[in-house]
Order: structure tokens, then C-alpha cells, then sequence
């Protein structure tokens, strides 16, 4: 019986951050009838695309020892670039989707050289580039939101009754695309090692500048696609889309046991942690806690996440 | 000194039990007398540190009890024991890099934290710790980030004799220093016990701890299994007990590299931190020694031939069969055949918090992979199996993480990288520190395997008697110039040092050109 009990804490252990998820969807279930319900599912499914592609690229920053103030910014800038485009200038949308994507790249080139070649710190170059981005977006927008309209919508809008939408499925992609290549690739063993021991990696015949240069773009341009996912939602560009959303993505990746001090963590985690994060604010707002509040739990759990996490390694 | 106060007992270790995941120390019983250099010695994984970590409270027994003085003490951290007089100086630095040698020194004394800190006073007494230690050459304001690794071992020695504690723990501390910095070392402590302080000195330098210690206990598999005056022993007895075998010290002589094809070639190298040309070559299967005191540029040789360093001058190249290529930095090196296993293990050489099999395989990945990059996890474990197998890497599997594994297991495990990598020109940093005799013996063992199947070695060693036993030729640094080079059939330990003396005394001379 003392065998079976200790097997079983340590299964729930080893999968605590799934059975957080569903204790919190079961505690909300239990105290709010309407939490259970198709209008949460799809308010859950609408604001997951962005954060979650925006998380994927910060847990690849925080593994190879870096951070990435500057998502939530691009995302406005993204949008913003593709809001200008279709409805100023009449480019088609694919082309505009394209130079939206493009900017966060460029801005994660940005990050890039000026922290890794020119090794600056990151943590600096990255907040520099979160003014940067946020007034580069009002500039393209004029400082006002960009009415876009239907053609972009439909990459957000839920096909049939499915509450699936293209968004999502880019989404969920991307997390297994990302898992794969952190977990299973040459590519990926290298970001770990960079982020564990930069000097070792060094005599292991790696680039630390080059990989830590490439997860930067790499996360500028998931930010970018996080600001195409942002404008298809709303069907408009808003330059102020995103603020904050920096902090969530790192909330979810440390939720999902990513270490601040690089060298450890998961994309999948990360998602969880998304999901966490998305569904607690969900919940919170649906059982009558007003803002202020639900700020205070959110950052509580962040915490609580890390001490769990440190108890946990030990 | 009267013979009574000598003979009372100063430290009483009664039945102290540990584990981590396994039991480490099993009922340990140790008794040091005041007044006494007690030496502690046994392999890695014997239970020497953890024993010292618990003297001091960084750790804390599972069961047991301590006495200071006949009485109960039970540390719980540093600021305790250092309160009732017991200091360590601890096998892993514990020296804050931006802070200078006087306030490192400061860090460690009882004195309230709120205590203004008077910096001439400081500084003073920083300076007469220095002179010491023999590094009268440095001032105290100097930052501890910018000294050697040797310089910085003798600096948390000052740390820990500045404390004026009444029982010093020395955890491995000559394990950087050279032969001349270790018996200044020496000497302090022998003033010491003369004063009536108490030491234990925990090494793996048998000979130092029979010539300096007045008693030694004998640690294997975490019992105390000997402890007796060290007139009465040899190191081979010391081994015998330490292993359990009889272990041979010496490596058989063997035939010098006959006409082999040249394998490396430097001419006129240079860097920032080598400003004097350096010229050498290296034929294919030898195993070439490079000697000189801690300092003289050893390390930053190994370093520039790889390409860690940046280069300003000369040229690295590698003949192989299909001709001769020119190496410039890590990548190229590794690609061309080159490995560097460091000097500084925990600094440069390992992931501690990553699995063993990523420590082996990270410099060669695409040797488990397919052509579009991605890991093949059954190439992985059995790479690791078969180097674990070859090199007798001790571990529970090949995602064991690395910090688990002991000192010498992780050293081999660096040798293993190379293996994988099928590396042809071995550049080794100490290859044997901090690890046991066994571990030791295990590495030579290996290395003159490697020669003889083709695997050119160059080794940097602070261990004359180890570059003897195991190198075909010695190259000689001297203040960072090549001053010398010895064959196998007619080297001597006097004249290799009178070679790694030569250029201190010659500070204000033109650098001289290199001796090939």
C-alpha cells in the first residue's frame, strides 16, 4: 500500500504540470457552472495562437541563456506592418503577411548582433528594442488601429463549428515542429549546450554567437507571426496589441519548467504553461475576480511555479 | 609546546554517517590530535570531501557526532564552525572573481557585516598573507578574476589562514600548484602546527602527505580503514589500502616514436597572451610533454593551437592524407581532428546538469544523426555504451546527468568526447587532476593505448614524474617562451626544471626566440 501510494506521487510528480492544468480546469468546473462551456473554449482557442507562438520562441531564447524582452512589441509592429500594408498601400495578403514576419525577424537580427556579436547584454538590447518595436508600430499605424477586414479574419475564424481554426493549427504545429527540433536535433542539443556551459560549448567546436544570434531571430520571428495571428483575430492592426504579452510568454515557459538560467526546458512545457496561464485568466474573470486581483494570483502562480521547479531539481 | 597539550585530541569524528543517493560515508571514526598535520586521503568518491564539508557544516551527517576540544559541536553552516575555530579551504574555489584579493580575504573573517572596512588596513594585511603564500608579487587590490587558477588556489589559502583558525580542513590544495608553490605551502603549514594549529590536509599527492603530515588516515568506500603515523608507511602501502590493489606508479619504459610521419606542425604562433613566437612540431603516435611552472603559458599553448584564442602571428597545420590543412579555430580543429580536454573541468570541460551521453557526444554530433540533422537516440546510447565500456566510465546509464558522476569518471568521459569524435591529435590540460591514483593510472594506461594505435598526444602536466612516465619528448615553457626540449633516453627532472626556471631570471632581457 506504501509502495503503491509513493509510486503514485511520484507519477504525479513526474507530470505535475499536467495535473496543475487539469486541477485548475476542475476547480473552476466545480465552483462555475458556465466554465464548462463552449463560449470558454473559444475565447481559450482565440487567445492561444499568439501567446503560444511567441512562447516557443522565448523558451528557445531562455534555453540557450538569453531572454527576449522585445516580443511583445513586435507583435504590434507585425501587425502593424501588415495592417499598413493591405489597407495603405493595397498590398495582397500574403505578400503583407510576409513583410509583417519579416519585421519581427529583422528586429530579432537586431537583437542578435548587438547581444551576441557585439555582446552587449541581452537583457538591455532586448527592453531597447521593446521601445524600439512599440514605436516603430505606432509610427507604421499612425497611432491609430488599422481596420483590415474579412480576407485576414479568416485565418483566425473557427472553421464550421469545429472551433478549430487555421491560427490553432499553425499553433499546434509549431509546438511539435519546435519539440522535435529541440529534443531530437543537432540544432537543438546545441542551444542546450550554449545555455548550459557557453565556454564548454565553445571547446565543443560550437558558435555560441551564432546560435544564440539564430534563437533571437528565431524568436523575433515567431513574435511576427504572433502579430499576424494578433490582426487576424482582431480583423485590425492595433498598435497597442501586446503589451505585457513579453512577461506572459515568460511566465508560460517557466510554468512549463524552462530554467531562467538556460541550459533546461521544453516547448511542450511551455504550452502547458500557455494553456495555465490562458485558463486561469479565463476562469478568474468568470468566477467575478476583478483585475487587480487576478494580476495578483497570476504572478503568485509564477512564483509558486519556480518554487516548485527548484524544489523539484533539488 | 608541552607533550600533554600535543596529545590531547583536538577533532573527534564518532560513527558520522552520510548518503546522498547512496550511503557516501559509512561510520566514520577519526581522531586528529592537536598540534597535528593529519593527512585524509582515499580515491575519488571515497568520502574525503564530504567528510569535510560535514567537519564545517556545509554539510550535515546523517548520524554521529562531532567533538571540538571534548566538546559537542555541531556546525550548520561556515559562520558556525568558523566561530569556533575551524576553517576549510575547500576543493572548489570559493573566490568571488569582481571583488579584489584584500576584500576576498576580508569576506571570510567573523567581523560584524556592518563593520566599516578599513582598505589600508586591509590592503596590509592582504599584502603580508601574500608574501606568505609567495605572491608577493601581486597587490591586494588586484581583482581575483584576472589571476591563474594556481594564484587563486594560493589566494583562498591565504583566505583560509587569515581566519587564525585553530583547525584548518585543506581539501586537495596543491591540486594547481606547482612543485615549488606546494612546498611554500608546506612550509606555512609545518609553522603552523609549530604554532599549535591543527590541519588536516585531504591529497592525492601520496608523497607530499607522507613527507609532511605526522599522521594519515586512509578513506575507502566510506570507511576509515587506516590510521597510522606516517613514518610507518609508504605510498605503496597507502595505495594498497586506498584501492585494494597493488598499484604500479610506474609505467613500463618503452621504445621512442620511431620515423613517423609529421602529424602537427606550429610555426611562429602567437597570441595575446603568448607574445613570444612559438615554434614546434609533432609526429604522428607520440605523445609530447609539455612542462613549466603554473603560469609559464602552458594552458594558453594548448589554447591557441585549438584556436580558443584569437591568433596574431604563425600558423597551426595538420598533415593528414589527403595533404595539409590549416586550422584557426575550434570548429576547423575538431573538424581536422583536434581535441582539447581543459584544465578547469567545471569551468570549460563539462555540462554538469546535462546527461553523460550529451557530454560525449556534443563535439560530434553528426556522427548520431542522419544527413537532415537529426538524432539517432540508438547511435547515442550505443556510442556511449562503447566508449563508457572502453574507458571504464562508470555510471547507471548514459542519461545519468553528469553532476552525479565522480571527479575521475567525469574525466574520462572528456576523453571519451574525443574518442567519439575519432580525434587523431589529443591536446590534454591536466588530464589527471583532481582525479584518483586509479583513475590515473586508468587515463596513462589509455593514453599510451591511444599512441600505440596512431593517436598523436600532447599533454600539459604540473607532474614532472607523470610527463616522465608517459611522454615520448617534453617541450619546456619558461615564462611564456619555449626554452627547452628533451628526448625520453636523455631527459633528467633536474634539468627539465632548471629549463622552466630560466626565463624568470631574465625579466629585463628582450624576449629570446624560441628553441625548437
Amino acid at each position: 500500500m506504501n509502495e503503491l501510494g509513493s509510486r503514485f506521487l511520484r507519477i504525479l510528480e513526474e507530470n505535475l504540470i499536467f495535473v496543475s492544468l487539469i486541477a485548475i480546469v476542475v476547480f473552476f468546473s466545480l465552483i462555475s457552472e458556465s466554465f464548462l462551456s463552449l463560449t470558454t473554449l473559444s475565447t481559450l482557442l482565440n487567445q492561444l495562437p499568439a501567446l503560444t507562438v511567441v512562447a516557443i520562441g522565448m523558451t528557445l531564447v531562455l534555453i540557450s541563456g538569453g531572454i527576449d524582452l522585445s516580443v511583445g512589441s513586435v507583435v504590434a509592429l507585425s501587425a502593424g506592418v501588415i495592417g499598413a500594408g493591405i489597407a495603405i498601400l493595397g498590398l495582397p495578403l500574403p505578400l503583407a503577411a510576409c513583410l509583417g514576419i519579416l519585421a519581427g525577424a529583422l528586429v530579432g537580427f537586431a537583437n542578435g548582433s548587438l547581444g551576441a556579436y557585439l555582446r552587449l547584454p541581452i537583457f538591455i538590447v532586448t527592453l531597447g528594442m521593446l521601445e524600439v518595436s512599440r514605436g516603430l508600430a505606432y509610427l507604421v499605424t499612425d497611432s491609430q488601429t488599422v481596420y483590415i477586414g474579412a480576407p485576414i479574419q479568416s485565418f483566425a475564424v473557427p472553421w464550421g463549428g469545429s472551433g478549430v481554426s487555421a491560427s490553432i493549427l499553425v499553433a499546434l504545429t509549431l509546438v511539435v515542429v519546435f519539440e522535435v527540433m529541440l529534443k531530437n536535433t543537432i540544432f537543438g542539443r546545441q542551444i542546450v549546450a550554449v545555455g548550459s556551459n557557453e565556454s564548454a560549448a565553445e571547446v565543443s567546436g560550437i558558435d555560441p554567437r551564432r546560435i544564440r544570434c539564430t534563437v533571437l531571430v528565431l524568436s523575433g520571428l515567431l513574435a511576427g507571426l504572433g502579430g499576424l495571428m494578433n490582426a487576424a483575430y482582431l480583423g485590425s492592426a492595433d498598435p497597442n496589441a501586446g503589451i505585457g504579452l513579453e512577461l506572459s510568454a515568460i511566465a508560460a515557459a517557466v510554468i512549463g519548467g524552462t530554467s531562467l538560467m538556460g541550459g533546461r526546458g521544453s516547448v511542450v512545457g511551455a504550452f502547458v504553461g500557455v494553456l495555465i496561464v490562458s485558463v486561469l485568466q479565463i476562469g478568474l474573470a468568470q468566477i467575478g475576480i476583478t483585475e487587480p486581483t487576478k494580476r495578483v494570483i497570476t504572478g503568485a502562480v509564477i512564483i509558486l511555479a519556480v518554487i516548485i521547479d527548484r524544489w523539484r531539481a533539488g | 609546546m608541552t607533550r600533554d597539550a600535543r596529545d590531547h585530541l583536538r577533532f573527534v569524528a564518532n560513527e558520522i554517517s552520510k548518503s546522498f543517493a547512496t550511503p557516501v560515508l559509512h561510520d566514520v571514526d577519526l581522531e586528529v590530535s592537536a598540534g597535528h598535520l593529519h593527512g585524509l586521503v582515499g580515491e575519488n568518491g571515497a568520502g574525503k570531501s564530504t567528510l569535510a564539508k560535514i567537519i564545517v557544516g556545509l554539510e550535515s551527517a546523517d548520524s554521529g557526532s562531532l567533538y571540538l576540544d571534548g566538546q559537542p559541536y555541531r556546525p550548520t553552516n561556515t559562520a558556525d564552525s568558523l566561530r569556533a575555530g575551524v576553517a576549510i579551504c575547500a576543493q572548489e574555489l570559493s573566490l568571488v572573481d569582481d571583488l579584489s584579493i584584500a576584500e576576498n580575504i576580508l569576506l571570510n573573517t567573523t567581523a560584524s557585516p556592518l563593520m566599516r572596512i578599513r582598505r589600508k588596513r586591509a590592503d596590509e594585511r592582504a599584502a603580508s598573507l601574500l608574501s606568505l603564500v609567495g605572491l608577493e608579487h601581486l597587490t591586494p587590490r588586484t581583482l581575483v578574476g584576472r589571476l591563474s587558477l594556481a594564484e587563486k588556489q594560493l589566494v583562498e589559502i591565504a583566505k583560509t589562514l587569515a581566519t587564525e583558525a585553530k583547525l584548518l580542513i585543506l581539501d586537495e590544495p596543491t591540486s594547481a600548484l606547482t612543485v615549488p608553490q606546494a612546498e611554500v605551502l608546506h612550509g606555512i603549514l609545518r609553522d603552523r602546527v609549530r604554532d599549535g594549529i591543527t590541519v588536516v590536509y585531504i591529497s592525492h599527492r601520496l608523497g607530499d602527505v607522507l613527507n609532511v603530515c605526522d599522521r594519515v588516515s586512509v578513506l575507502r568506500d566510506g570507511e576509515v580503514r587506516l590510521t597510522e603515523d606516517c613514518v610507518e608507511l609508504s605510498e605503496g602501502a597507502l595505495i594498497r589500502e586506498m584501492a585494494g590493489v597493488d598499484a604500479d606508479f610506474n609505467a613500463p619504459p618503452r621504445p621512442t616514436v620511431k620515423s613517423a610521419p609529421l602529424h602537427l606542425t606550429v610555426a611562429g604562433l602567437r597570441t595575446s597572451k603568448l607574445p613570444n613566437p612559438i615554434s614546434f612540431d609533432c609526429k604522428r603516435g607520440e605523445i609530447l610533454g609539455v612542462a613549466g611552472l603554473a603560469g609559464s603559458g602552458r594552458t594558453e599553448l594548448l589554447n591557441a593551437i585549438f584556436g580558443l584564442d584569437k591568433r596574431i602571428g604563425g600558423s597551426v597545420k595538420i598533415h593528414g592524407e589527403s595533404g595539409t590543412v590549416e586550422t584557426r579555430n575550434p570548429w576547423q580543429s575538431i573538424k581536422n581532428g583536434i581535441g582539447l580536454v581543459t584544465e578547469d573541468r567545471a569551468k570549460d570541460g563539462i555540462f554538469r546538469d546535462q546527461a553523460l551521453a550529451f557530454n560525449v557526444t556534443i563535439a560530434g554530433l553528426g556522427r548520431i544523426s542522419d544527413r537532415s540533422g537529426r538524432l539517432i537516440r540508438r547511435r547515442e546510447v550505443g556510442a556511449v555504451a562503447r566508449l563508457s565500456e572502453a574507458l571504464r566510465v562508470r555510471s547507471t546509464g548514459a542519461y545519468q546527468k553528469m553532476r552525479e558522476l565522480s571527479g575521475g569518471n567525469q574525466q574520462k568521459s572528456m576523453l571519451a568526447r574525443w574518442l567519439h569524435c575519432e580525434s587523431q591529435l589529443l591536446l590534454l590540460d591536466e588530464p589527471t587532476r583532481g582525479v584518483d591514483v586509479t583513475a590515473k593510472l586508468a587515463i596513462h594506461t589509455e593514453l599510451v593505448r591511444l599512441r600505440d594505435s596512431g593517436i598523436t598526444v600532447i599533454a600539459v602536466s604540473s607532474e614532472l614524474e607523470e610527463l616522465q612516465s608517459l611522454c615520448d619528448r617534453i617541450i619546456v615553457l619558461s615564462n611564456r617562451v619555449l626554452v627547452a626540449e628533451f628526448q625520453r633516453s636523455n631527459w633528467s627532472q633536474r634539468e627539465i626544471l632548471e629549463a622552466a626556471f630560466s626565463e624568470y631570471d631574465r625579466e629585463y632581457e628582450p624576449p629570446s626566440s624560441a628553441v625548437t
